[in-house]
């Protein structure tokens, strides 16, 4: 599988329950596959979304908050697992997007190959699904609404040469519709 | 600042509907986050961008917030401010302690101390020093600068050694 075929399915399963994107070729691909109101694209602050997503997902408990994540941008910000760990928001959903690779900037390899991501989510209080396959994606959605939170769908995916439109909503606009949609 | 004031700050912004209060702890302050963890209302994060962004998150979900923090964290959270704060035009409160005012303060805080006035002039972040006889002034002046949906900071001075 690659980003955008996995963005693309999970995006168009959840309704308009908010995603918070990471920067870099994750916002791009979800722009284009699948541009929402609900949808919060970080430009910047790489390492951030899952702390954003953490701060929505506290104040709206009633809404399925998801994060879309990639291994780079998580192992920037690996505190933000303790902290998410500690508050076990019930209704936070955390995809990392895992192609052992910073994509965005040509390619370079991550470390997310040499260690486990996966017992890292676990350690701090996860529910995790390690997930290789379409058929094992879909299997996952199916029930995730009735997922007891935090979740940590770690979704391993290969790189990929098709790149995506920049996202081209300003960022007040970005802002203006999420806060609308909450 | 003295320990009364500090706990009354807590309660003067809480009063004022902000609701939460996310940072990093800083000696400077801890009385005032004494106050924050007495109450059961605070987050206290890893990192300082971490409370920004989960700070963000708040603010997005029309829920005000404050990110506190020593300066230190500020020295770590520039690009944060600049690419998130800044650029999204996310009010936020920062509450800031001052290390490095004195200038026989320890040595780590020496330079950050000098500079922290100019960085926070050319990132074009507005700033107040809160003391024990204005704070009220400037808390108000915070609170109206977020209303208005801009981010701004309160400066806390260190003024004593441990």
């Amino acid at each position: 599988m690659i980003r955008k075929e996995v963005v693309k399915i999970i995006s168009s399963h959840i309704g308009n329950n908010p995603i918070i994107s990471a920067n870099g070729f994750m916002s791009r691909d979800l722009f284009e596959v699948n541009d929402k109101e609900s949808n919060f694209y970080m430009i910047g602050s790489m390492g951030l979304a899952s702390s954003i997503g953490l701060g929505i997902a506290l104040k709206n408990p009633k809404k399925q908050v998801f994060i879309f994540d990639g291994d780079g941008n998580i192992l920037m910000n690996l505190g933000s697992l303790v902290t998410i760990g500690s508050l076990k928001p019930k209704n936070l959903v955390h995809v990392v997007f895992d192609n052992n690779s910073h994509e965005s900037t040509g390619g370079q390899p991550t470390n997310s190959s040499k260690i486990s991501l996966e017992k890292i989510a676990k350690g701090v209080n996860y529910t995790v699904f390690v997930i290789k396959s379409k058929s094992k994606l879909i299997s996952v959605l199916k029930d995730i609404k009735k997922l007891k939170g935090p979740v940590f769908l770690l979704v391993k995916i290969s790189t990929s040469e098709e790149r995506s439109k920049r996202v081209s909503w300003t960022p007040i606009t970005i802002r203006n519709r999420l806060m609308k949609s909450l | 600042m003295n320990e009364e004031i500090q706990r009354k700050i807590f309660h003067y912004l809480k009063k004022k509907k902000i609701e939460n209060f996310v940072g990093v702890p800083d000696s400077t302050l801890k009385y005032f986050i004494n106050e924050c963890l007495k109450n059961n209302n605070i987050i206290i994060t890893t990192r300082e961008e971490e409370a920004i962004g989960i700070a963000t998150g708040m603010t997005l979900s029309q829920s005000n917030s404050l990110v506190f923090m020593q300066n230190a964290g500020f020295a770590n959270s520039i690009s944060t401010i600049t690419s998130l704060v800044q650029l999204y035009q996310i009010p936020l409160i920062f509450l800031i302690g001052w290390r490095g005012y004195l200038s026989d303060d320890a040595p780590e805080h020496l330079k950050i101390g000098e500079i922290q006035p100019k960085l926070l002039k050319i990132m074009g972040l507005k700033s107040q020093i809160l003391t024990e006889k204005n704070w009220q002034i400037k808390c108000d002046w915070a609170l109206n600068q977020i209303k208005q949906k801009r981010p701004c900071a309160l400066i806390v001075r260190r003024m004593f050694h441990d």
